[in-house]
């Protein structure tokens, strides 16, 4: 079947033939995007090779202190442990969603996303008040009598995970979903006729179909926790100070916009070579599920 | 052509007629704060009276953003006439040329407060630093000295202290290690990181003002160094709280008028208004934060007087903004090398 195609005298619309079609639609995007993020977030950059002395200082600077390596190590740590997380809680959910009835799944949809309308610094308040030693969830605990002391929730690594897991969970569970969906029910018939177990159907046949969508959830939630701010700086301890507040304190309080840049960047490289991993491995078309 | 002209006649015309309305009477300059119940309270008592008095509108801004402050100066692209910044900015900015001098032909520098007055910045209200603990937590044991603030035995639970590196933290510790007032600068940092050392695991830090009442007003921080001001607003709400007094710190707020401002005449007749004595007065009548215009308690309440933190002149310390500006880039390395091990 596949052989008579290429015998066939009908030309094959290809997407090769005018590679610039629809070009002009995007400049006004690209243009926005050039010139209010590109433009400064290079000037950004300059200023790093450039201030206070022309040089690599800023970086010698960052990678010779033991602080700036701990903070830079802290923030991969926090990203990575919500990607797993919401990985972990996130594809069942996505699950549900594909295969529940329509008015299940409606519903379930509608509170996944309602949580993203609600004010970001509300959402974080309301979990500091939810955790910590005086909070909701340590005060039934002591009352009911399964705990005696508070259990330290909040101020510390187990704050941050909790909140920013809560937060990134809907960009998780949106290309799963996208991504199981399409997924054919037939096909598992296929893989059981052709002698599949149910084991095998679900690592040979299953997840490499929803790998492309755990990817694009797991790079968007690592790549938003990387820069995250708020939810760390509100539930986190100190012990556990991300990147993003450093940077923060660096050009709005100590105004050393050098060492800011170069902080940056090296953040920017890390999240650009993550993003060509993922182009490399899973495509570029199928990165949205 | 012929419409092309009489539209661009019309411009013309309504640019002229716009101009010379800005020019005789909707003069406006900006003013930029930090936002919330301060900013409101600074409008009421200043900008109001201040277009009364001279017909110059006030655009209120912010909040108060030293990397945006430092852009526009350095990009000669000012948007902000004055702007209450913190005291060891003020110091700092002045030494990078990012302010304007004051123009003390029309402010009266002998009405206001040596303390909080440089050649580059006004006093806009000053504070205290002071000890805060929740009744409810603690019972009758009533912490007094910034010591007790270190004394986990006799007062157990969380102590907050301010989370950035910032003129208090540091001092206070120093005072509770019995380090003399006038021997505080400059600051001993291994003495001090040494013993907040001893804490460390108690402490719950508040990057801001509405966190810090938070975490006392619900019991999670049994005690810990507070704005007065905050501690007044709790107060006022109905909040049962503690304060001693002992040793209270003084900072202060400045209004600068950075660099390059494009009203440079009506920012300084602003800085005068603020600072007088009638101004100052109304300020911390809505605040409890102190007036720095030394003739402003006559023109207050005898209650409201009460609660400013002039009342504790005794014992009281002045935070060094000088040592603070000069040092600020230093400290703030061990500062976050310190809080992230």
């Amino acid at each position: 079947m596949v052989m008579a195609r290429s015998d066939t005298t009908i030309p094959i619309p290809t997407r090769t033939r005018r590679p610039m079609a629809g070009f002009g639609l995007v400049l006004p995007g690209l243009g926005l995007l050039l010139l209010f993020f590109v433009l400064p977030v290079l000037a950004l950059l300059l200023r790093s090779v450039l201030e206070p002395q022309p040089g690599l200082g800023n970086y010698a600077e960052f990678f010779g202190s033991t602080t700036y390596l701990k903070v830079f190590l802290n923030t991969f740590t926090v990203a990575g442990l919500v990607t797993a997380v919401t990985l972990a809680l996130g594809f069942p959910v996505a699950w549900f969603l594909a295969i529940a009835p329509r008015r299940w799944s409606a519903l379930l949809f509608g509170i996944v996303v309602l949580s993203m309308w609600t004010n970001l610094l509300a959402r974080t308040y309301a979990w500091m008040v939810l955790l910590q030693r005086t909070g909701l969830i340590n005060r039934t605990l002591i009352n009911l009598g399964i705990i005696s002391e508070p259990l330290a929730l909040t101020n510390n690594l187990v704050g941050v995970t909790i909140g920013m897991t809560y937060i990134m969970l809907p960009f998780m569970i949106l290309p799963l979903h996208a991504a199981i969906r399409t997924i054919d029910p037939a096909i598992f018939q296929a893989a059981a006729l052709c002698g599949a177990s149910r084991g095998q159907s679900l690592r040979r046949v299953f997840l490499p179909l929803v790998a492309p969508g755990m990817a694009a959830g797991a790079l968007m939630v690592f790549v938003m926790s990387l820069g995250y701010f708020v939810t760390p700086s509100l539930l986190g301890g100190t012990s556990n100070m991300m990147l993003a507040e450093l940077i923060a304190q660096l050009v709005q309080s100590l105004l050393n916009w050098g060492l800011a840049g170069a902080a940056a960047l090296v953040l920017l490289v890390v999240t650009l070579a993550l993003y060509a991993v993922q182009i490399r491995w899973f495509g570029f078309g199928r990165t949205a599920g | 052509m012929k419409t092309l002209k009489m539209i661009l006649a019309a411009g013309a015309a309504s640019l002229c007629i716009g101009l010379g309305a800005a020019g005789a009477q909707a003069q406006s300059m900006v003013f930029t704060s930090w936002g919330g119940t301060t900013q409101d309270a600074q409008k009421a008592a200043w900008a109001e009276p201040f277009t009364a008095a001279t017909g110059v509108k006030v655009q209120q801004d912010g909040p108060t953003d030293y990397g945006k402050f430092k852009a526009m100066v350095e990009s000669g692209n000012v948007a902000w006439d004055v702007v209450d910044v913190e005291y060891d900015f003020a110091v700092k900015a002045a030494q990078d040329g990012l302010v304007e001098p004051v123009d003390f032909s029309v402010v009266k520098r002998d009405e206001i407060d040596p303390r909080f007055v440089t050649d580059h910045a006004v006093g806009s209200f000053y504070y205290s630093f002071v000890l805060g603990y929740n009744p409810d937590v603690l019972g009758d044991k009533a912490p007094k000295s910034w010591a007790d603030l270190f004394d986990t035995k006799s007062f157990p639970g969380k102590r907050t202290f301010y989370k950035w590196s910032a003129p208090g933290v540091l001092e206070i510790a120093l005072l509770a290690d019995g380090v003399a007032p006038d021997k505080l600068y400059p600051l001993d940092l291994d003495r001090a990181f040494r013993k907040l050392d001893t804490i460390k695991g108690d402490i719950v830090w508040w990057g801001g003002g509405a966190q810090s009442q938070q975490l006392l007003a619900s019991g999670e921080a049994a005690l810990g160094m507070f704005w007065n001001g905050r501690l007044h607003a709790l107060e006022q709400s109905g909040t049962k709280v503690g304060v001693s007094w002992e040793q209270n710190l003084t900072a202060a707020d400045m209004l600068v008028v950075p660099k390059g401002a494009p009203n440079k005449d009506a920012a300084m007749k602003f800085l005068a208004q603020a600072t007088s004595a009638k101004g100052q007065a109304d300020l911390a009548a809505a605040t409890a934060y102190a007036p720095v215009n030394v003739k402003s308690k006559d023109l207050m309440d005898a209650a409201t007087v009460a609660t400013l933190p002039d009342q504790h002149a005794a014992g009281q310390i002045n935070l060094d903004m000088a040592y603070w500006a000069a040092n600020r880039d230093a400290i703030a390395k061990r500062w976050y090398a310190w809080q992230t091990q």
